[in-house]
């Protein structure tokens, strides 16, 4: 009877002793793999996917959420200098700020090792100049991105409307198409990133832009104003709750017809003809946004540095992600900033929204090229919400934005005095 | 002293130093970083000693969101109160069998506010949302729940008390069930209207639990985060921004640290204030009785 009891004792001790040493295995197990964090939207879908895809199944995990959501974590978790995260996504304004605080790992020298092996030279300049800072390499460019102008067709050819061009056309066609069913213009003003890039296009096509050339803030000069008043009478042909809407929101509004046009990116086209999500199929079209000034972006996937893992195997994984066969096929997402893919005149043949991109690139423009842009856009985007929902009057709104604005720029050592 | 009772004070270090861990040490270096210009990026601190308290203090944004925090936190509070009063009475008036009402009615308690916020958020979304669709199947446009300033704060106020309501009338259900039924029948030998039982035997009974539920739910809602976060994210423009959201977009957002340790600093110290002339004033109606 001792002999069974001390058998049932051990064994009570060891089942938990052996459950425990499995859970620490498979923790292990887990850190080993590389661990991917990304926006969520279409191409990045896709993208990541190509990275799980490139190494041997389970080295590679992935996580994709909301780009503000993705951002804040990277930034929690690199200020700590954790290795919690191996490879992460960068759009062009947050790339900065990362390199900026040497929370990147620099790819010039894996860079020039496959140089040749994944045809690393058909990336144009401009594109590699995006995703260098301070000379050196720290992203591997996946894809260009540019806002388009959706619009309805049936419902402006019902109206006899052509499509926008300039700003007031625009409004013009919102005020038209605008009924109880159907908005007449989609609008993202959710803080940061949606509501700064539908800013960004009323800022640059009607103000003059955000900074002189010393990173004094003009956007609350008369023109700025103007826009930004603009913006907000354009908020009467939105749709309920525009102000807690981003892409996801907006992208669900015109493919449900909710609302009859407005600014979106590039990756959403090809779901507005996709079937199993859109009632719109062949309706929507596309040109570039009225009045030029819409955000253009170059993103990719970069290496943190304080990972602890394999650097030169996670740099292979992002490059067969972003090799030519991989954006060929993704190509229907987003714009591949490959030479070989957009000089293939193929592709505009087989997505239609590619000409009108072309148009958009044109007129485009980035954010502007400074490390704190994104926290320029948190104190901004509060003011322009402030002043969109009544809060506050436009002028009063942006002179307070610029203040603070001005603020943070001298305390990151922006002006000399 | 008894010669045993000396060594004693060691069955205290644990729990001080346990304390000391995880509460004075945070608090101490919190305090620590308020005195330096520390943006997280740089990862270089300058001392600057009561700079950053200077600049909190005479900015608006910080008066703005801590008014804002009082009208929620009252708004909430006041309305949890009335409404599980209400239902504390109820149940105690019910027979036992309907009382499996309560557990239903606790429902929402027991639900993480995180997940419960974000059934929320999709219950208001516009034009989709069960609210939302509900009503415009009737033909009435509903305002825009989380988009206007003013409605949004009414959202954040209703879904705070949807969930702790549950939580105020299990404690003074609780607390009823210790009144002393002859002082009721009493009463109503005397003739005593309902209003005048509830005003001058009901209420001065539980006054020990009143001052409870609203202290505790008072420090709560100070605190308040989780449900803004997910509901409006301070949004929009300012309207929903608490002191405690505000805090978090100087830290983690702006990555400011120094300014925000600072932040957390003031809040401490008017919260404290606030809460501590609050549980007075209560313990002083009660000290003064039924008068």
């Amino acid at each position: 009877m001792i002999t069974a009891m001390n058998r049932r004792m051990v064994l009570r001790g060891v089942a938990p002793a052996l459950a425990f040493a499995a859970t620490i295995a498979g923790t292990a197990a887990a850190q080993d793999a590389i661990r991917v964090i990304s926006h969520r939207q279409p191409a990045l879908e896709y993208y990541t996917q190509q990275m799980v895809e490139a190494l041997p199944e389970g080295r590679v995990t992935t996580e994709l959420m909301p780009i503000d959501k993705e951002l804040e974590l990277a930034s929690i978790t690199m200020s700590s200098e954790s290795d919690a995260i191996d490879v992460l996504y960068l759009n062009d304004a947050s790339f900065q700020r990362f390199a900026a605080n040497g929370w990147l790992e620099p790819l010039d020298d894996l860079w020039e090792k496959y140089r040749e092996e994944y045809d690393l030279d058909d990336f144009p300049q401009s594109v590699i100049d995006s995703v260098t800072y301070d000379g050196h390499i720290y992203s591997m460019p996946i894809l260009t991105n540019t806002e388009l102008f959706f619009y309805r067709k049936d419902l402006l050819e019902e109206a006899g409307i052509e499509p926008p061009e300039t700003m007031e056309e625009y409004k013009a066609a919102a005020a038209e198409l605008d009924s109880a069913r159907t908005a007449g213009t989609i609008m993202s003003l959710k803080p940061v990133d949606a509501a700064l890039n539908e800013a960004h296009w009323y800022m640059n096509s009607i103000g003059d832009g955000w900074f002189d050339e010393e990173w004094r803030p003009i956007f609350n000069n008369a023109a700025g104003v103007e826009a930004i008043t603009k913006l907000k009478e354009m908020t009467e042909h939105a749709p309920r709750g525009f102000t807690s809407h981003a892409n996801d929101e907006s992208t669900i509004n015109l493919q449900q017809g909710l609302a009859a046009m407005g600014l979106q990116w590039f990756t959403r086209a090809a779901a507005m003809d996709d079937p199993e999500q859109s009632r719109v199929v062949d309706q929507i079209d596309w040109v570039a946004p009225p009045g030029g000034g819409a955000r253009i972006a170059n993103d990719g996937f970069a290496i943190s540095r304080f990972s602890s893992g394999d650097k030169e195997e996670m740099f292979r994984m992002m490059a067969e992600a972003a090799s030519r066969e991989s954006m060929r096929e993704g190509a229907q997402y987003a714009m591949p900033p490959r030479l070989s893919i957009l000089e293939d005149p193929a592709l505009a043949e087989q997505y239609r929204w590619y000409p009108a991109a072309r148009a958009a690139l044109e007129g485009g423009k980035a954010f502007p090229a400074m490390p704190d842009f994104l926290d320029v856009g948190e104190i901004v985007t509060r003011h322009i919400l402030r002043a969109v929902t009544g809060e506050a009057e436009v002028q009063a709104a942006l002179d307070q934005a610029a203040a603070e604005t001005e603020e943070l720029l001298a305390s990151r050592g922006y002006y000399d005095e | 002293m008894v010669r045993w009772q000396r060594g004693l004070w060691l069955f205290f270090v644990p729990s001080f130093g346990l304390l000391a861990v995880v509460l004075l040490w945070p608090l101490g270096y919190a305090i620590y970083l308020s005195f330096f210009d520390y943006y997280l990026g740089s990862n270089v601190r300058s001392f600057i000693g009561l700079g950053n308290y200077v600049d909190l203090l005479t900015e608006q944004r910080l008066w703005r969101s801590m008014w804002t925090t009082i009208v929620i936190a009252f708004g909430s509070v006041g309305l949890e109160f009335v409404v599980g009063f209400a239902l504390a009475l109820a149940l105690y008036r019910l027979n036992s069998s309907a009382r499996v009402f309560s557990v239903l009615l606790f429902l929402p308690h027991i639900v993480t506010p995180v997940v419960a916020a974000l059934f929320l958020k999709w219950m208001l979304a516009a034009n989709w949302g069960f609210v939302d669709a509900t009503l415009l199947t009737f033909g009435i446009t509903p305002p825009d729940w989380l988009g206007d300033p003013f409605w949004a704060k009414i959202s954040v106020i209703l879904a705070d008390a949807w969930i702790f309501t549950p939580l105020i009338m299990m404690v003074l259900y609780a607390g009823l069930q210790g009144l002393d039924e002859s002082l009721i029948e009493a009463a109503q030998i005397d003739g005593a209207s309902n209003w005048r039982i509830l005003r001058h035997v009901i209420i001065p009974a539980l006054i020990p639990a009143i001052i409870f539920t609203i202290s505790v739910r008072l420090m709560d809602v100070f605190r308040f985060f989780d449900i803004i976060y997910v509901l409006t994210g301070g949004g929009p423009g300012t309207a929903t921004e608490t002191i405690t959201i505000y805090t978090y977009q100087l830290g983690f957002r702006m990555l400011q640290v120094g300014k925000a340790s600072a932040l957390g600093v003031i809040t401490l110290v008017i919260v404290a204030a606030l809460l501590l002339t609050i549980n007075r004033l209560l313990n002083s109606i009660y000290r003064g009785g039924d008068r």
